[in-house]
């Protein structure tokens, strides 16, 4: 495929509506055979990136290969190859949920009817049902049954859990790995923490149309801050307290967060005042995505 | 207040500011179509005897009738404007009443707004008192500037006040239909097809009782048709008004009694489990089969408009044998009654062919409604490139509306050549058939819309509104040749004749297709909305 084994290869990609910039320069690598997280705040850009990738809008600059291949101009070809999932599923109301897998399954190039069979016992879909008479969760679940009923190399689900109970949401991601197990690339827009903790082996987070950070879960743990809670027995100037962020201090007591990198100079400096108890905090993910989405001292390259 | 209408003021208020500009174009359109007629019929017509010739003309030809009534009196503007604008603004007004109707009450409730709205404080009947108050105010709206417009460019103040009132009433009276429809049908489409479809099958019995001549008690029984005994600038009646308010009130009371006792989102017409597998499976059968449900109506109201006219046919020689004027006129050689009927058939079918496109308009709106409900999303990120699914969409888009002509021109073919008309059924439907490029055409402009220019996707309209104007109405304003050509349907050879002229199919078939590159081009490729 690709030289370097990327399915996808964002680089310098803007989209703008009118006057609004909804993509301001994104790079984004996905690599054969992995699950790349891809989340952001709403309307940070995610939905618009997808359609970019699925060649239902123009890139305005910047270059995008999906599968060695134009999302714009090759999208037959490409199409055959890609499964999506919508965040808001839209059915059509008078048709069943069963006859819009089959129509949109067999418009991809047709679908493995055993394995479609095992999709919508497994989700419990009701396939007789009409598009107006499922609730949100269940059309979610037409439209992965659709995607998933045949054999694609490249997933793009945006938001494809969302409505899903947690019941569900274990037996989709039984399904997304069996999915990798047969070598599919799969790129996850999600907002559910435990969902890309599971999944995810590379993550991308967008903020106002930048991706403002990228790496393997690990990667973004260690660039993020540890928070802690010290007991001390005399007060640190502001000058020594210069290598933490948000200080809290109350009377004896500091709460404080620090970058990873720098816990051991901030261990030295709490030390010298007397440390009487202390509670270090690893990121949690949560934190992390707060940090992130906040805006607060992001890596650099927002606009 | 009662506790069921609780929250209808902000309510109603928010609804104005928002939909209430729909109401516009069908203010716009009534009015411009009351005051253009006053304003022109003097300059048109400016002697007695241009005057008598227009009154011999409409009366020769049952098919206008069919659409505007009957002409009590052409010798006067205000006579004139009454004929050519009741029955058509009324049916404006209703329509607007109705969509104002549905889109507040069911189409909300499709969309989820209702729910949002139905769990904050407001009564359960208060979004249905909403929708009905915008559809009685709109209504009340399009008689002001249409009655005012009249009278500022001409109009009698009488008729013209009356004129406005009519439309009034006719707005009134299907908000309040609309209004049962909507407890009705259990989604925003039946609702609304079923609100229209009493709509149009009152208005074609209006039309076609009074051009038969039907006894006078058929008038009372249709509330069109009091609209039409009002009279304007003929007798000035006011008191039918008086039926249509009651009328209002007692439908009114049904739509709330029947809305209290329902379930919020369900209707009396429910649905059941449908096929777990599906048979459907290229985009050509999912454009028919989102198509299908309207094509069944219109299949249904086809049938009916082909014995319709078919039956008007069969009266044309009856109708003439009992007008002086027109014998006069044949004796004196000017024309013949063959000619007469030819022109008849032409007149009739070409009307079934503006009103057969009306559905191919429909289709090829609904790719971008089906684009704005993010369902055309799914079906484009499988391998199905934009051509195709256009093109299927756009063959469906051209053979319904090439059906519906052919059902029609079957049935009236079967009738015209049944009575001693002079014609066969061959010419009959040739003539059908030859109506169907000009269908093709205005379908083709909705199609370029669609396609390279959605956000002005009431141009979409474009195409039948300047047929139908400069097909029926541009006659009778004595237009040049050159402005009535615009209209494909003028182009339409008279298969009858002895040497018909088919020349004008090519030109109108030539635009066709360059209104099918740019819809095409500009579908492949401008952005999907979200």
């Amino acid at each position: 495929m690709a030289d370097d084994g990327a399915v996808i290869t964002i680089e310098g990609l803007t989209k703008s509506y009118g006057k609004f910039r909804a993509l301001n320069g994104i790079d984004m690598h996905v690599e054969r055979g992995t699950v790349h997280g891809f989340l952001g705040p709403n309307g940070a850009g995610k939905s618009t990136t997808i359609r970019v990738l699925l060649g239902l809008l123009r890139a305005d600059a910047g270059t995008v290969r999906l599968l060695d291949a134009d999302p714009w101009h090759d999208v037959v070809e490409l199409h055959r190859r890609l499964a999506y999932v919508p965040g808001d599923v839209s059915l059509w109301p008078g048709m069943t949920g069963g006859e819009a897998i089959d129509l949109l399954g067999t418009l991809r190039g047709g679908l493995d009817d055993a394995r479609r069979a095992d999709l919508v016992e497994r989700f419990e879909l009701d396939p007789t049902k009409r598009g107006r008479q499922y609730s949100k969760g269940n059309r979610q679940k037409v439209a992965i049954v659709a995607a998933l009923a045949s054999d694609a190399e490249l997933l793009i689900l945006d938001e494809p859990t969302s409505g899903l109970d947690p019941l569900m949401e274990q037996v989709f991601q039984q399904v997304i790995g069996e999915a990798m197990s047969r070598g599919a690339t799969v790129l996850l827009s999600s907002h559910i923490m435990s969902e890309l903790e599971t999944l995810a082996d590379r993550m991308s987070i967008i903020r106002d149309g930048v991706i403002v950070e990228t790496g393997t879960l690990d990667d973004l743990r260690a660039r993020a801050r540890t928070t802690v809670h010290a007991t001390l027995t005399t007060t640190p100037s502001a000058a020594e307290l210069s290598m933490l962020h948000d200080v809290n201090v109350d009377g004896r007591r500091l709460a404080a967060t620090v970058d990873s990198a720098r816990i051991g100079e901030a261990m030295s400096v709490l030390t010298a005042h007397g440390l009487t108890a202390l509670t270090v905090e690893p990121p949690s993910l949560e934190s992390l995505f707060l940090r992130l989405y906040d805006g607060e001292n992001g890596t650099g390259n927002a606009p | 207040m009662s506790a069921s209408l609780t929250g209808t003021r902000p309510l109603l208020h928010t609804t104005m500011k928002h939909d209430g500009r729909l109401f516009a174009p069908w203010i716009l359109i009534a009015s411009v179509l009351a005051g253009s007629s006053v304003l022109v019929y003097p300059w048109v017509f400016p002697t007695e005897a241009e005057r008598a010739f227009l009154t011999t003309t409409v009366g020769a030809n049952p098919a206008l009738g069919l659409i505007f009534g009957p002409a009590f009196d052409l010798s006067t503007p205000d006579g004139f404007t009454a004929w050519r604008s009741l029955a058509l603004g009324g049916f404006l007004a209703a329509l607007g009443a109705i969509f104002a109707v549905i889109r507040a009450t069911r189409g909300q409730e499709d969309s989820g707004q209702a729910e949002l709205l139905a769990s904050g404080v407001l009564g359960r009947s208060s979004r249905l008192l909403t929708g009905v108050a915008i559809a009685l105010i709109g209504s009340i709206a399009m008689g002001v500037v249409a009655g005012g417009l009249t009278i500022a460019l001409g109009g009698q103040v009488e008729s013209s006040m009356l004129l406005g009132a009519t439309f009034t009433a006719t707005g009134w009276m299907f908000g309040a239909v609309a209004a049962v429809a909507a407890q009705i049908g259990s989604d925003a489409r039946t609702a609304n097809s079923i609100a229209v479809a009493v709509l149009g099958s009152l208005f074609v019995l209006r039309g076609f009782l009074y051009s038969i001549e039907a006894p006078s008690w058929t008038s009372w029984v249709n509330p069109l048709a009091w609209m039409t005994e009002t009279r304007p600038a003929s007798g000035n009646h006011w008191w039918p008004l008086a039926l249509a308010v009651g009328f209002t009130a007692v439908a009114l009371v049904v739509a709330f009694t029947l809305e209290a006792r329902r379930d919020f989102g369900q209707g009396t017409i429910k649905p059941g489990p449908g096929p777990s597998r599906g048979k459907d499976r290229s985009t050509l059968k999912l454009a028919a089969r989102l198509s299908r449900g309207p094509f069944i109506t219109w299949s249904i109201a086809f049938v009916a408009f082909g014995f319709v006219f078919g039956f008007l046919a069969k009266s044309v020689p009856d109708l003439f044998a009992s007008d002086p004027t027109i014998q006069k006129v044949l004796a004196a050689g000017a024309t013949s009654a063959d000619e007469l009927v030819a022109a008849f058939l032409v007149t009739i079918l070409s009307m079934v062919g503006i009103i057969a496109s009306i559905s191919g308009v429909q289709t090829m709106i609904k790719v971008r409604t089906e684009e704005m409900a993010d369902r055309v999303e799914p079906v484009l990120a499988t391998a199905v490139a934009r051509p195709r699914y256009f093109g299927s969409n756009v063959i469906v888009a051209f053979m319904g509306p090439t059906v519906l002509v052919l059902i029609a021109g079957t049935v009236i073919a079967a009738l015209a050549s049944g009575a001693d008309l002079g014609v066969t059924f061959g010419d009959t439907f040739a003539q059908a058939v030859a109506v169907v490029p000009a269908v093709w055409t205005v379908v083709a402009l909705s199609a370029a819309i669609i396609g390279a220019r959605p956000k002005v996707i009431l141009a979409a309209w474009l195409g039948v509104l300047v047929s139908f104007g400069l097909t029926l109405l541009g006659p009778t304003f004595g237009l040049d040749d050159w402005v009535l050509g615009v209209s494909p349907f003028w182009h339409v050879p008279h298969t009858g004749a002895a040497n018909p002229d088919y020349s004008g199919l090519l030109w109108v078939s030539l635009v066709t297709l360059g209104f099918l590159a740019v819809g095409f081009a500009g579908f492949r490729r401008r952005d999907l909305a979200r």
